[in-house]
């Protein structure tokens, strides 16, 4: 009966708590997108739009460690058993590539443009079977360059 | 080529159920598959402990030899007049292997059948009866879960429900504890026909023994009254034995119909 109890405690604080935090990551994220919009930043290996020369060129990377809460490592548990897509983990995937970009971005806010953007995705699980960290890792990583006639700095 | 920065209207990469409905959904799925198969092999073990020869029974017992921690054990001699008493019952109840009494220091008015052929009596219970008809009802009744095999029944359900809990939650998920309390209440449920069942038995053996069935109801009887006011609402569910009174009109229905005598009881003679 305890054990029950310290389980839907821990299910309730997960829902709520993970709701929270992910609800203001959203916002958060939504609004440097936006703010980042101009920065273009493609998987092209030749800048895009443009021929003038480039004036510097530099690796930029971003990366983020994102974790599940209970209530989502739960639900992804009872999915493995039936099968089908892991909805409550499509969340956490999401938020952390993009986060990842958006770090990638935040370090070379001068930049023209970001090329050849690689994402790179790995788990980060320690400890036993059933008793493991439900984290992830993203590391987004790219070419950052600027061209040498600065009023081309941001395309338009 | 031009840029055109702009940010999607709509995010495709996740979706947008809602993650409490698929939560029941699945878990409502798990309980039943659970709750379906612990019934269907629950059945299972029935028919084989059924099927189990008394060698073949003989055979476990000796193999499940293992050392039940119980508590602090009362004086030798008290505990081999206790010994002396159930074997006296032994012809009554043709038990294909013999049983070991031991008798534990404890408030608690109750003895247990445990596998391997060992019967626990809690020194509480020689204090709630008062004559050897009483104390021989309560051992018989013991007797009666091992000529029932109720003990390998319970057992077996108890190795189905670790085997499943474990094929679909893994060892030591929290799942597996919530299974194990949902399923608590069927597993009393069924053990109340066996604990009606080892009362019938016992009640024979008592006629065998005695000639008479009187003192059958005592260990009951006393502990209506002692018990009043200590209900606490939840017994009817949690408590594995049937409830007191019933047991009593049970009891004397049944020696009624089967035309046993309820004479005097002798004193019981503290073991």
């Amino acid at each position: 009966m305890e054990s029950l109890i310290i389980f839907l405690v821990l299910l309730s604080l997960g829902y709520v708590f993970g709701k929270m935090s992910e609800n203001r990551h959203y916002r958060s994220i939504h609004a440097r997108e936006q703010a980042l919009v101009t920065l273009p930043t493609t998987s092209s290996k030749k800048p895009i739009g443009n021929s003038a020369p480039i004036h510097h060129a530099e690796l930029v990377h971003g990366h983020v460690v994102i974790s599940v809460d209970y209530f989502k490592q739960m639900l992804a548990g009872l999915r493995n058993i039936f099968g089908g897509t892991i909805q409550s983990y499509e969340t956490l995937l999401d938020r952390a590539r993009r986060e990842a970009i958006l770090r990638m971005k935040e370090r070379c806010p001068t930049a023209d443009q970001i090329l050849n953007l690689r994402i790179e995705t790995s788990s980060i699980s320690k400890g036993d079977v059933g008793d493991r960290i439900g984290s992830i890792e993203v590391l987004a990583y790219g070419t950052a360059i600027s061209f040498e006639s600065s009023s081309q700095n941001h395309l338009e | 080529m031009k840029y055109q920065p702009s940010l999607p209207e709509h995010n495709d990469n996740v979706s947008h159920q809602h993650p409490v409905r698929e939560f029941f959904i699945l878990m409502a799925g798990v309980l039943s598959f659970v709750l379906i198969g612990y019934w269907v092999l629950g059945l299972v073990v029935d028919v084989a402990v059924d099927y189990l020869s008394p060698e073949q029974e003989a055979q476990l017992h000796h193999t499940l030899d293992i050392d039940w921690d119980m508590g602090e054990e009362v004086k030798p001699d008290e505990q081999a007049k206790l010994q002396k008493l159930v074997d006296s019952l032994k012809p009554c109840l043709a038990l294909p292997y013999p049983i070991t009494v031991s008798l534990v220091k404890s408030d608690i008015v109750n003895a247990m059948a445990v596998p391997g052929g060992k019967m626990v009596v809690f020194s509480g219970l020689l204090d709630a009866v008062s004559s050897t008809n009483g104390l021989i009802f309560v051992l018989a009744h013991e007797l009666g879960h091992f000529k029932n095999r109720d003990h390998l029944r319970l057992m077996g359900r108890g190795i189905v429900l670790t085997i499943l809990a474990m094929l679909t939650l893994g060892g030591d998920s929290g799942f597996s504890d919530i299974l194990a309390s949902t399923i608590n209440i069927r597993t009393a449920k069924y053990s109340q026909t066996r604990e009606s069942q080892a009362d019938r038995t016992a009640l024979q053996a008592l006629q065998c023994h005695f000639g008479h069935v009187g003192g059958a109801t005592e260990l009951f009887e006393s502990l209506q009254s002692r018990g009043k006011g200590i209900d606490l609402g939840l017994t009817h569910y949690f408590d594995s034995h049937p409830e007191l009174q019933q047991r009593i009109d049970d009891l004397n229905r049944l020696s009624h119909e089967l035309g046993y005598a309820v004479q005097d009881t002798q004193e019981l003679i503290e073991p």
